[in-house]
This record gives structure tokens, C-alpha cells and sequence, in this order.
């Protein structure tokens, strides 16, 4: 079980989040509404997987995937987008996204998912 | 139209053992497996050239064979997945049904999680009554017309280009699942129509107000009642009328009725006596 940041602009998103790991047995360390709030967290936090939101505002999810990974190149990121924003995955893949999950998700595959890169 | 049993060309069929529904049970058989035609022996005695099918389905380890023009003839067939798997396949080819050949991507991904090693596949698509089938040389895969949640015609990166693609979004195994089909343009505008047009019953046209869409997402997402209450800080009396709502609007179906309840006078003596003796 690992101790996870949620990182999303929308508090239904990030409670929904929430619920879903919670159920899996993950520890919510903490939340972030943007990028920048993103990176400071993280550097505070130091937790063992973050979701992270592409569409955010401030800084979005690449670019505070990118920070977080010049910080800390070991860090597990899965990063989480609306449907129609596949194309995203490339990029995300490249600045070092471990995993990809596309909202609307359903929690079993989300734990699957978060369980996946949390043994990798 | 009927072919007479045993019109078929028996050296070149492969008769394999197989159970077929008869009279209302399941009765043990061989079904002779040729090149453009199946035959099922006693007791149905049939031969069911491929050509005059007009339907097949999938259940679990049976397959169900619509033919003839009047689509009358239906013939349920269970066997090993092996055997069901080379039937369907001559049945998909040959069959009376409109198809192409494409390229598909099923699943590419699951509950909204990427399928990471999710590959274009070549193969056949045959459109039926009921379903449209996708076939390669490894996979089978159904898409029942019931259970196609969303179409639409957009466009995905492939080899660095930016390519038509028609993206099927349909429920599997109790998941959410995402499906691409490509090929050329015209074709993928047909395919396109026909879904939208076999699928329209499930169109949603309804104005929903954001709480109620609140709650279909963690529906959606897997949340029980008391969760969607806690996170949403709804009563149980607020969430049911949400949930009429959502039945009404056909957007979702009772799964289970829970019942609520409190205790009688006869349960509250219970639980004091079972109190006391505790404390006895």
C-alpha cells in the first residue's frame, strides 16, 4: 500500500480519488489543486505515488510532471486526463509518466492501475 | 433457405462433439465444420451453409446461430472454446452481413485505464443484427449493439499521423471498455452511421442537472450508496430521489433494493436482554 498525492483542480475529482485509493487500502498524504501547489507538496510530502491532473490551471499536470521528475527522478507519477486527450499520453509517457488513467475510470482498475507502478 | 443434411461435402468437414439446444434442453451431438457450411447431426440433422447466416451472438462457452432470410432458424450451440472459435470465424467471414476489413484496437483501454501493450490488429469487421464482430488471426472479439455506450468519429495519432478512427466505448465483463476501428474514410463514415443509427435508443437528450451527474460518475466509478451519500453530504431520502431520476432517464437500473430498517419493541427487548446477560 503506498502513501499517495492526489493532484486535481476539481475537489469532486480529488474526493473521488480519494475514495477510491482509501478503499484500497492507500494512505491520501495529501492534495493539490494546480501544478505549483504540485511541486511544493511533493518536496514536503515525499510520497510514494502521485496522481496528477493534466488540465489544470497555473501550471498544468506535464509541466509539474516534469518539475516533479527534475526533482526527483525516481518519483511514480500517473497521470490523469478527460477522454479525447489521448493524444497527451506521448507526452506524458516521455517526460516520465509511469502510468495513465482516463476520467471517467472506475475504481477497480484504478487500484489496478496504482498497484501496478507502485511494484514496479 | 434449408440445404437438405448431409448435402454437404462429409470428407471435408470436421466433425467435432458439441452440445446444440433442442426442444427446450441441451442435447449432446457433432457439429461437421466445412469450409462453406456447418452441419449439426442428430437430433437436429441440418446443414446451415455460412451464407444464410444472419446472426450470431455469444454466451459464455455457446454461441447462438441465427439463419434463413426470415431469420427464423436460431440454433444454440455450446462446445470448447476451440471449436466455438473456428465455427465463428468461417461463420463472421461468410455470413449475410455487411464487412470490412480494418484495422481495430480492442480494448485500448479499460475502466478508464491505458491497455499498455493495446496493438492495431488486422482483421475483418462484420456488422450484424444484434453485434458487430471484429476478427483477426488471434482475437474474436463481440461488440453487442446493447451494450454500446458511446460512438464517435475522431481522430488518433498513428505512426505520427493524425488518422480517422471511429472510437466505440461499450460495456465488457461489467467494465467500461474503449475500442478504436480504422480504415479508410468512407467506410469508417458508414460504420459510423450505422452505429449511431443502431444505437440511438441510448442517445442521452435529457437536460442533467450537475448534482445528478455528480452522482452517475461515482456510479460510474464504482461508488455504493452510503460512499456517494458521505462524499456528496446527501441524505438517503436525497440520493434515492436522484437515483429515480436516473431511472426515469433510463441512465442506470435498480441492481438491488437495500432495505432500511429499525427495530421493533419485541427487537429492542432483545437487545436490553441480550445486554443484561452480557453483563450478568
Amino acid at each position: 500500500m503506498g502513501r499517495i498525492l492526489i493532484v486535481d483542480d476539481t475537489m469532486f475529482m480529488r474526493t473521488l480519488l480519494k475514495n477510491i485509493l482509501f478503499s484500497g487500502g492507500h494512505d491520501i498524504v495529501g492534495e493539490a489543486a494546480d501544478g505549483v501547489e504540485a511541486l511544493a507538496r511533493y518536496q514536503e510530502l515525499k510520497p510514494d505515488l502521485v496522481t496528477m491532473d493534466i488540465v489544470m490551471p497555473k501550471v498544468n499536470g506535464i509541466e509539474a510532471l516534469k518539475a516533479i521528475k527534475a526533482a526527483d527522478p525516481s518519483a511514480k507519477i500517473i497521470m490523469c486526463t478527460a477522454v479525447g486527450q489521448e493524444q497527451m499520453v506521448k507526452l506524458a509517457v516521455k517526460s516520465g509518466a509511469k502510468g495513465y488513467i482516463v476520467k471517467p475510470f472506475q475504481a477497480p482498475k484504478v487500484l489496478e492501475e496504482v498497484k501496478n507502478v507502485l511494484s514496479a | 433457405m434449408k440445404y437438405q443434411y448431409g448435402e454437404g461435402d462429409e470428407a471435408q468437414m470436421k466433425s467435432v462433439p458439441a452440445k446444440v439446444e433442442h426442444e427446450g434442453r441441451w442435447v449432446p451431438t457433432k457439429v461437421g465444420i466445412g469450409e462453406d457450411r456447418f452441419r449439426i447431426d442428430a437430433p437436429l440433422k441440418e446443414e446451415i451453409p455460412y451464407k444464410t447466416v444472419v446472426n450470431l451472438e455469444e454466451k459464455k462457452n455457446q454461441i447462438i446461430v441465427t439463419a434463413g432470410a426470415d431469420g427464423t432458424a436460431t440454433y444454440r450451440i455450446a462446445s470448447v472454446e476451440k471449436v466455438l472459435s473456428v465455427l465463428k470465424k468461417f461463420i463472421i467471414t461468410q455470413a449475410s452481413a455487411y464487412r470490412l476489413n480494418a484495422f481495430f484496437m480492442s480494448p485500448a483501454v479499460r475502466g478508464g485505464v491505458l491497455i499498455h501493450d493495446a496493438r492495431w490488429e488486422k482483421g475483418t469487421i462484420a456488422v450484424m443484427k444484434t453485434g458487430i464482430w471484429f476478427v483477426s488471426q488471434e482475437k474474436q472479439v463481440c461488440i453487442p449493439l446493447e451494450d454500446v455506450a458511446g460512438i464517435e468519429l475522431t481522430s488518433r495519432e498513428i505512426q505520427e499521423k493524425d488518422l480517422n478512427v471511429v472510437k466505440i466505448d461499450h460495456l465488457s465483463e461489467n467494465d467500461v471498455v474503449t475500442s478504436f476501428v480504422l480504415c479508410p474514410m468512407t467506410t469508417l463514415q458508414v460504420l459510423y452511421n450505422f452505429l449511431k443509427e443502431a444505437t440511438h435508443d441510448t442517445e442521452v437528450s435529457e437536460e442533467i442537472d450537475p448534482l445528478t451527474g455528480q452522482v452517475a460518475m461515482l456510479v460510474y466509478s464504482g461508488m455504493d450508496s452510503s460512499s456517494i451519500e458521505n462524499m456528496l453530504k446527501l441524505s438517503h431520502r436525497d440520493l434515492d430521489a436522484i437515483y429515480e431520476k436516473l431511472l426515469d432517464m433510463r441512465l442506470a437500473e435498480v441492481l438491488y433494493v437495500r432495505k432500511e430498517v429499525q427495530l421493533t419493541a419485541k427487537g429492542v427487548r432483545y437487545i436490553s436482554e441480550s445486554v443484561k446477560s452480557q453483563n450478568e
